[in-house]
């Protein structure tokens, strides 16, 4: 590291954020509902269109005096905020409060008298302190973090500098037998079910569970999936359950405070009980064929580098001679759940597929569905959704050049790379509403036009993120030792990516000149100048710095977007043959294919319509099942054993994206 | 741009045929299938996107498809063939693209199609389902999740 990086870093003001009630939220951050009863005429409309089922019509009123009022069941509430768009009266809005975490299912769901309550943050009751013992464990809990789904995303950044979890004596521990929490990022298959208990059981006692998001809840937007495990309490004890798709980091912040003032008091979590259906849920065990001289060693899912996938390796010495991938720890069937949902209420399914890039995701439905329905949308729409994309695209990479920090052991760039996509994602909810999942896009238009002091807001982060990537260079390229570990190592030749069907970065790094965005430009790439990022390194040095150079590229993209950017309809109703889009209108028949650069490489949605209102087919083609699932083996082939999550990383892997 | 090829399509095979700018989809027979796709991959579609299904439950068939790329010519074309609904059976297409034996394996999991050639059909999302195949429009999932709820 360079003492001209050092002595940047000192004379900072510290990138951490203040915790509750000085948080950085926006007025526009689509949190809990408000309700005006006097306003709301029963019409039920909400009910109709929510897609998780979340909302439900309860009477209210003397007997001849009868009203109905919306319920709402923040087990289900996936925030996309179509209630609030459908409703007549402007009596369900949602406000920008997140915070709901709570110990118990029931008490996630709220009547209509606690919707018409403004939201108030109530700080934990201070505890009362039993003991040095509870005191000491309450300060340093270690956290057996397990990325089962998209929530972790949320969880990441207390890792990073921007909310910093250390300074609650808390550690991020890989090991179940060292740890006293155990938590549940969000979505649970079937199969992650039984690796869960599995852990659970290694843990010591006094341990506390905390699950993540709706799904572990109440099955949340995937309830009706044939793999969805729609109530966690079945099979084991939760102790802390936070609400949101996914929450922020400010409540799990909350949770984690209210867990250590719980633990200070006495609280010993609750009893130890693992119901595995009669063995249904064991793991099964894995009889890898191998011959003499040969290991076979698991790779995830529960290990720092691996997401929710896991490859088994066999071993020669301390050499790769084969990789098999095991994917579908998060395998939901996004294709078939389409299918039940109107298009309309699909726009908040397809961005969650990929929860790294959902822009990417929501560009390509929208844009296969506009197709289709034949509207043309006006070129400020083009815009902004261009400006959307880019913006995602860069906090993907910074979250995978974290991702190869952690993959080296190179914790600073961790900090500082996830602390810098912070002030990305805050202005992503600036301009769309949500951090992660945006539910930006509707079929002919965008939700809410450019926010007034947007393009200040982003010139300000512009010049820092340009600063921020000589730093980068300084700390990480221009290391030896990060140089070290990751040149000459996972080579893809060209002509094989070509061949196995890898694309984005992974490709270019390759000297595979391709991006869709050039090749067959939609939105307005055509009308912003912009490089292809190529490099001839093949190797896991030329991918991430592919990446690195692509941060800048698209900060110039935004950039010129903003200065370009027409006036225009935000949303066009008309489409082609007098049909008129709404939320429950159908789409004439026919199948039309759209494909997208994202971060990861091409993607593509492939929409059948037999002129119903909802898909009769939908393919999502993700750019990591080949990159994954096809390429990586062979790539890994001959590696050391170390290098595997530095190659694996370098490869920028999306278990949800294959999955599906 | 190449007529040529989506010409021969046409002809050689008695292909249906649509396009849509850069995207082409065309129908032929089950018995061309592998050829049509021979055909593809000599004339410079080096890449293979994706193989996939469609359920047409009404007229007990299944679409089989792929979709494949030209970078030289920046051509997209979907060729797809209909086969009946019992005991599907196709050939593989793993001989010509090689990571073809992994989207015909997610096939095979989620519509119970089986791909003549490849020998990796195995589960691959899923550990010990018992269900239907799970893609398939007879298969309700809100039904089963209500009967039986996990």
């Amino acid at each position: 590291m360079s003492f001209y990086a050092e002595f940047r870093m000192l004379s900072e003001k510290a990138m951490t954020f203040n915790f509750p009630p000085e948080m950085p939220l926006t007025e526009v951050f689509r949190g809990r509902h408000v309700l005006d009863m006097e306003k709301c005429v029963g019409c039920g409309l909400c009910e109709k269109i929510c897609p998780n089922l979340a909302i439900t019509m309860v009477e209210r009123g003397e007997a001849d005096e009868k009203r109905s009022y919306p319920q709402v069941d923040y087990g289900k509430c996936c925030f996309c905020g179509l209630c609030e768009d459908i409703c007549p009266r402007e009596a369900l809005k949602l406000s920008h409060f997140p915070f709901i975490v709570v110990l118990g299912r029931d008490a996630l769901v709220y009547p209509p008298e606690k919707l018409a309550e403004p939201p108030k943050l109530e700080h934990p009751v201070p505890p009362k302190i039993k003991g040095i013992t509870n005191w000491a464990i309450s300060r340093s809990f270690w956290v057996n973090f397990f990325f089962t789904g998209c929530c972790f995303i949320e969880a990441a950044p207390w890792v990073g500098s921007g909310f910093d979890m250390e300074r609650f004596g808390m550690l991020a521990k890989g090991s179940p037998r060292h740890s006293d929490v155990l938590l549940i990022g969000g979505y649970v298959t079937v199969k992650t079910l039984r690796r869960i208990l599995r852990i659970y059981e290694q843990m010591p006692c006094p341990k506390y569970v905390i699950t993540l998001g709706c799904c572990p809840v109440n099955g949340g937007t995937y309830w009706d999936s044939y793999n969805t495990i729609n109530n966690l309490e079945k099979y084991m004890p939760v102790d802390i359950m936070i609400a949101g798709c996914p929450p922020r980091p400010e409540p799990i912040g909350l949770a984690v405070v209210l867990a250590m003032n719980a633990v200070q008091s006495g609280y010993m979590g609750k009893e130890e009980k693992v119901n595995k259906e009669e063995g249904f849920l064991e793991v099964p065990s894995v009889e890898e064929s191998r011959e003499e001289g040969e290991y076979s060693i698991p790779f995830g899912p529960q290990h720092p580098a691996s997401g929710n996938f896991d490859v088994y390796f066999k071993l020669e010495g301390e050499h790769v001679k084969s990789a098999r991938p095991n994917p579908g720890y998060l395998h939901r069937g996004f294709e078939k759940l389409m299918e039940y949902r109107t298009w309309w209420q699909n726009i908040m399914l397809v961005q969650r597929v990929c929860v790294l890039d959902g822009a990417s995701y929501e560009l390509s439905y929208i844009g296969a569905v506009e197709k289709l329905a034949g509207v043309e949308v006006s070129r400020r729409v083009k815009y902004l959704r261009t400006i959307q994309a880019e913006l995602c695209r860069i906090q993907s990479h910074l979250l995978n050049l974290g991702l190869i920090g952690g993959a080296t052991g190179f914790d600073t760039m961790v900090r500082i790379a996830w602390g810098d996509r912070e002030r990305i994602l805050l202005l992503l909810e600036k301009l769309t509403g949500g951090r992660i999942y945006h539910i930006y896009n509707i079929p002919g238009g965008v939700r809410r036009d450019l926010p007034s002091n947007f393009k200040d807001d982003f010139k300000k982060e512009m010049k820092y993120m340009l600063k921020q990537l000589d730093l980068y260079d300084n700390l990480c390229f221009n290391n030896p030792v990060f140089n070290g570990r990751t040149k000459e190592l996972g080579v893809l030749p060209g002509d094989m990516a070509v061949r196995l069907d890898v694309t984005g970065p992974n490709a270019r790094a390759s000297g595979v000149r391709f991006d869709v965005r050039k090749a067959s430009p939609y939105e307005t790439y055509d009308e912003l100048e912009f490089n292809v990022v190529t490099s001839e390194g093949s190797d896991a040095y030329s991918r991430v710095l592919c990446r690195r150079k692509e941060i800048e590229e698209s900060l110039y993209i935004v950039e010129n977007a903003l200065e370009k950017i027409p006036g225009g309809k935000l949303f066009e109703r008309n489409a082609k043959g007098g049909l008129r889009l709404s939320p429950f209108s159908p789409l004439p028949k026919g199948e039309t294919i759209h494909c997208v650069e994202s971060a990861r490489g091409e993607l593509c949605f492939h929409l059948v319509s037999n002129g119903k209102n909802t898909p009769y087919r939908a393919k999502i083609r993700g750019p990591t099942f080949d990159s994954i699932l096809v390429a990586m083996p062979k790539v890994l082939e001959d590696e050391h054993v170390a290098e595997i999550p530095v190659i694996y990383w370098s490869l920028d892997n999306c278990p949800a994206d294959h999955d599906r | 741009m190449a007529p040529s090829v989506l010409e021969v399509l046409k002809q050689e095979f008695q292909g249906e045929y649509t396009r849509e700018k850069v995207f082409s989809f065309v129908k032929v027979q089950k018995e061309k299938y592998f050829d049509a796709a021979k055909l593809l991959r000599e004339n410079g579609f080096e890449r293979l996107l994706t193989v996939s299904a469609i359920d047409w439950l009404d007229e007990n068939e299944f679409e089989v498809y792929f979709l494949v790329y030209n970078p030289a010519e920046n051509v997209y074309v979907k060729v797809s063939t209909r086969i009946p609904r019992e005991n599907p059976e196709i050939q593989s297409l793993s001989s010509i693209w090689e990571n073809s034996a992994m989207h015909e394996r997610e096939v095979w999991e989620l519509f119970g199609i089986t791909f003549e050639g490849n020998t990796m059909l195995k589960p691959l999302f899923l550990e010990g389902w018992k269900g239907p195949h799970p893609f398939l429009k007879d298969f309700d999932w809100r039904k089963y999740v209500k009967e039986f709820p996990m």
